[in-house]
């Protein structure tokens, strides 16, 4: 399909060209693990003889798909008012397409990212997953990247411009992360925060913290996925982003 | 045998209580130079996106190079072409990646897309800002892109809304040299909307809009006829009962 790898593409060349974004998107996981992970390491030291680095890294793996994937995702707010996205909408593909080919490139560049930084953090913890563990993280990491890519587009196409970013951040990427089991277990939450896990894409993704077996863990994501586009694909070619604004300036 | 290119019925736009396009019945023929004319806020915008099917109508019908706007979306923009008042362009890709992006987007095999953007852009003088971001080029360069993004997937039907809008008079008069070249040469019908009366004089018919309303229309002769008027200037103000530039909000 033409359209979705244009736009998958276009997505590619943008990230490249951005050096800030490639940097901070290779280095976030890093200050996390040196600051965060110093800190809960010495808070857990001796608790149950696991180097809490080693229970971070693949958490930090699903924090790099999140930040990626929504980011990617998210850029569909500057396409809209850089004008893009009409270029998009005037084109003879769905709005489905549209809304897919944005998840998805938000997909593989969120496991792209996460596969560099993989290459060079599971060797820093002294990971070493075997090939099996490797295929089922890959596979984590790609359906975490789909789910939040398509809840990335439904949160752009929402809200109204890139002053709200700052909102979704407090509100939407910080709970998301704290409540995915990646930076420690959600089984000893109490039960309101429990309960909210469950409805946390990236909890799936990280696996430990639902505590569902994998399959399970994957068919969540993959609904996950299904519904954000189901939303996200009408919610972009609503009128109000094409002219209504543009029409009320004028009068 | 002439089939109508746009055919428009009672075509309307709310905007919760603002109306934007009250009823406008609409004909323009194959390979016809329409122009709409009217001061922002007309509904000129606003009459190109819903045949574009970027709006949905709130009454009305239209047809598009023969396909319903509401019923078969998808048919109608695969046969227009809209270049819009603002720059679509990614300014952070090149011109040649815009291009590229736009083929693709058109599901234009490679094959077919490289020789039409060679061609493009030696005609609309781009060549040698092929590989240059978009955010580097003049504004007339990048009208002249957006217009070759416009018609790269050769469409029947090309929509021009306020194509020289913020262009230099010397990147105006290169625009319209370069779209009088396109419609001699592949018989494009061409939808303009413009507020610049003179803009409007090489049109083959005119339709004045005014507060949402149809307020003439015409040949430039026959409008000024209509109502004694010597310059299209005049005609308007005739035909409207004021000027131009009176309920022009900016």
């Amino acid at each position: 399909m033409g359209a979705v790898y244009g736009i998958v593409a276009r997505e590619f060349v943008r990230f490249l060209r951005q050096r800030g974004r490639v940097l901070a998107s290779i280095g976030r996981p890093f200050v996390w693990l040196v600051f965060a992970g110093g800190g809960f390491a010495a808070v857990f030291a001796g608790r149950n003889e696991i180097d809490y680095r080693v229970y971070m890294a693949p958490g930090l793996l699903g924090m790099v798909v999140m930040f990626g994937s929504l980011l990617a995702a998210l850029s569909t707010v500057t396409d809209r008012e850089a004008g893009v996205l009409r270029m998009v909408l005037v084109a003879p593909i769905r709005r489905s397409t549209v809304a897919f080919g944005k998840a998805l490139g938000a997909t593989l560049l969120g496991t792209a990212q996460a596969i560099v930084v993989a290459a060079i953090l599971l060797p820093c913890v002294q990971l070493r997953p075997t090939l099996a563990g490797m295929l089922l993280g890959l596979v984590a990491l790609v359906l975490s990247g789909l789910a939040l890519g398509a809840l990335g587009v439904v949160l752009a196409a929402s809200i109204r411009s890139i002053e709200n970013f700052a909102g979704v951040m407090n509100f939407v990427v910080f709970p998301m992360l704290f409540l995915s089991g990646a930076l420690y277990p959600v089984r000893h939450l109490g039960p309101v925060l429990r309960t909210v896990a469950y409805v946390n894409p990236l909890a799936y993704g990280a696996g430990y913290g639902g505590e569902l077996p994998a399959p399970l863990d994957c068919a969540a994501l993959v609904l996950f996925a299904i519904v954000g586009l189901a939303v996200a694909a009408p919610l972009l070619g609503r009128e109000g982003g094409v002219t209504r604004a543009a029409f009320r300036d004028r009068r | 045998m002439t089939a109508a290119a746009i055919d428009a019925r009672g075509l309307g736009k709310d905007f919760g209580a603002v109306r934007a396009l009250d009823r406008l019945d609409l004909e323009i023929r194959d390979g016809e130079f329409f122009g709409l004319l009217g001061p922002n806020g007309a509904g000129k915008t606003t009459a190109v996106h819903l045949l574009a099917t970027l709006l949905a109508p709130s009454r009305g019908t239209a047809r598009v190079a023969g396909h319903d706007v509401v019923r078969e979306g998808l048919a109608v923009r695969r046969s227009i072409g809209l270049v819009f008042q603002d720059t679509t362009l990614d300014r952070d890709l090149t011109v040649g990646e815009n291009l590229r992006f736009a083929a693709r987007l058109w599901s234009l095999p490679d094959r077919v897309a490289r020789p039409r953007i060679d061609t493009l852009l030696r005609q609309f003088e781009l060549r040698e800002r092929r590989d240059d971001p978009v955010r580097t080029l003049s504004g007339g360069m990048r009208r002249a892109a957006d217009i070759a993004r416009g018609i790269l997937h050769e469409p029947r039907i090309l929509f021009l809304d306020e194509p020289t809008a913020g262009l230099d008079p010397r990147a105006r008069r290169s625009l319209w040299e370069q779209i009088r070249a396109l419609r001699a040469a592949s018989g494009l019908t061409v939808l303009l909307t413009t507020h610049y009366v003179e803009e409007a004089e090489p049109c083959d018919r005119v339709a004045v809009l005014d507060r949402g309303r149809l307020a003439a229309l015409g040949t430039p002769p026959e409008l000024k006829q209509a109502v004694g008027a010597t310059s299209l200037e005049e005609a308007f103000l005739a035909h409207t009962g004021h000027h131009l530039a009176e309920t022009d909000g900016g």
